[in-house]
């Protein structure tokens, strides 16, 4: 019985902990440090990676996706995509299937995605700021999401 | 036999001369941008079982099933892109689509090749991607010409689509097409074969206009109009030896719209048809149109109705050369979506098909299906 209250206790307080740990939590909308990309409106951004081609001079937006990180996913498709992940990848292929439109290229590593950004030079991606700050190698373009 | 060897020998070198070229403007523009190229596959599979019950002809009674795999490829590059579709069933094998196409900018695409006509709603929204409709049948106005579908679904030609941005989000896009239109053999219509390009064919020219209030969601409402010169081949059926050609203008009104967890899609097609016989023209008129309603009950679950009906169809002298073309149908369904990709489809339909001279068959339908997309 003590063990059954003691467990029941647990769950909130560790729910707690949680929320608590994650209070800094921020997602942000990088390219490469190297590019010449400088301020992408939020706007563009959710046109870009819903298959809309968003000019930028004479060249396109290019959005990447990161595999493998559900809550990385399920906060950009919520904070920015504004869509469910079933309707979003609908989206995708229903673009594609009429207009041969490509999807965002999906990686499943920071690595990968970093290298991606250092060759398309008009390349976009979002990650955890944490993940950002620590890697020279991107540049911060605007913060998609805060935790608050 | 010669001739025949000789007919394939030649069909098989322009099929290899065409793929070859293919690969070649492949490899030319992935040379010219290679950073910015990019390659994506999809396949589209389906499993479905059929049943019709018929208490008036019992010849119309029966079970069947399909297994079809759609294969999807695309090319893209900063000013080129190339879209290949493949079917693949138990009773066709077919090069649906191979279109290439110039991207003038971002909002202007002229596309060459085989296509599907713009000009049939349901055709360009979903192709042949049978998981991305929710309904396992098409309309009959929208059947494929192989099925006996009333209008061509495949033309070879070009295609330039155009978007004007309006205001707040919102977009009027624009398609014209011009390009080679089926010819009528046998019982259905016959689209182009590119592997024999002196088979005889006329000039189908279309146009859609489509305005979307908000880019960021599927709602639309649009008008196409198509124009469909259709030579016809007199020896393949009694029923077409003394009927040289066939004029077909048609209007049509579509609409896509959701609304909270309903969604509404529809057509009407208003067919004037000029049956050019050796004994005089005959003028056709009349009228196909279809409503289809969705709701989404759950995330996963989605019920659906159907309702097709017409005005003149009953009549119609160039309806009654298509006896296989579905004239009426009262359909219900209901699709469970599960694992992302993968959906389960119930359907069950009352249905009316155009039979011989002008007595329809009568007969309930019930249909099953799996379907996929990968990956």
């Amino acid at each position: 019985m003590r063990a059954t209250v003691t467990k029941f206790l647990l769950v909130p307080v560790l729910m707690l902990f949680l929320t608590v740990s994650r209070a800094d939590d921020a997602v942000v909308l990088v390219t490469g440090s190297e590019g010449p990309l400088s301020d992408i409106s939020s706007l563009d951004t959710r046109k870009a990676y819903l298959g809309i081609a968003v000019p930028v001079g004479d060249n396109t937006l290019r959005p990447f996706r990161r595999g493998k990180d559900e809550r990385l996913n399920l906060i950009f498709l919520q904070s920015v995509i504004a869509m469910s992940r079933r309707s979003y990848e609908r989206r995708l292929l229903s673009m594609m299937l009429k207009f041969g439109t490509p999807r965002p290229v999906e990686v499943d590593s920071h690595e990968e995605l970093v290298e991606r950004l250092s060759k398309n030079r008009y390349g976009i991606a979002y990650m955890w700021k944490a993940d950002a700050d620590a890697d020279a190698r991107v540049k911060i373009i605007r913060v998609l999401w805060q935790e608050r | 036999m010669t001739h025949i060897r000789r007919a394939q020998s030649a069909d098989w070198q322009l099929s290899v001369r065409l793929c070859a070229l293919l690969l070649l403007i492949v490899l030319a523009s992935h040379q010219v941008a290679r950073a910015e190229s990019q390659h994506d596959v999809l396949a589209f599979l389906s499993i479905e079982g059929f049943d019709m019950f018929s208490a008036s002809d019992p010849e119309l009674e029966g079970f069947d099933g399909r297994a079809t795999a759609d294969f999807l490829y695309t090319y893209n590059s900063d000013r080129f892109r190339v879209l290949a579709e493949y079917i693949w069933s138990d009773t066709e094998s077919e090069l649906e689509r191979m279109q290439a196409a110039w991207v003038v900018d971002e909002k202007t695409t002229l596309w060459f090749g085989r296509f599907h006509t713009i000009s049939n709603y349901w055709t360009t929204e979903y192709h042949h991607g049978q998981y991305m409709q929710t309904s396992i049948s098409r309309p009959g106005l929208e059947e494929w010409e192989d099925e006996s579908g009333p209008m061509p679904s495949h033309i070879t030609g070009a295609w330039l689509e155009h978007e004007f941005s309006l205001r707040e989000q919102s977009a009027l896009n624009v398609g014209l097409s011009a390009g080679i239109a089926p010819k009528f053999e046998g019982q259905h219509l016959q689209p182009f074969d590119v592997l024999n390009p002196t088979s005889g064919h006329d000039l189908a020219v279309s146009t859609r206009f489509v305005y979307r209030p908000d880019v960021f969601s599927n709602n639309q409402v649009g008008m196409t109009i198509s124009h469909n010169d259709i030579a016809v081949v007199s020896a393949s059926s009694p029923e077409l030896s003394d009927l040289s050609s066939i004029t077909q203008t048609t209007v049509g009104l579509f609409t896509n719209w959701s609304w909270r967890d309903w969604r509404f899609a529809s057509n009407f097609v208003y067919f004037d048809v000029d049956l050019a016989y050796t004994s005089g023209e005959v003028d056709d008129q009349f009228f196909l149109g279809y409503v289809q309603a969705e709701y989404a009950a759950t995330d996963d679950w989605t019920v659906f109705a159907r309702t097709e009906f017409g005005d003149g169809e009953d009549g119609s002298t160039y309806l009654r050369l298509l006896p296989a073309v579905i004239a009426h149908r009262q359909m219900l369904g209901v699709r469970w979506d599960f694992a992302d990709s993968h959906g389960l489809t119930l359907e069950i339909a009352d249905t009316s098909r155009q039979g011989d001279d002008f007595e329809h068959d009568h007969f309930k339908e019930l249909r099953f299906q799996w379907s996929a997309v990968f990956p």
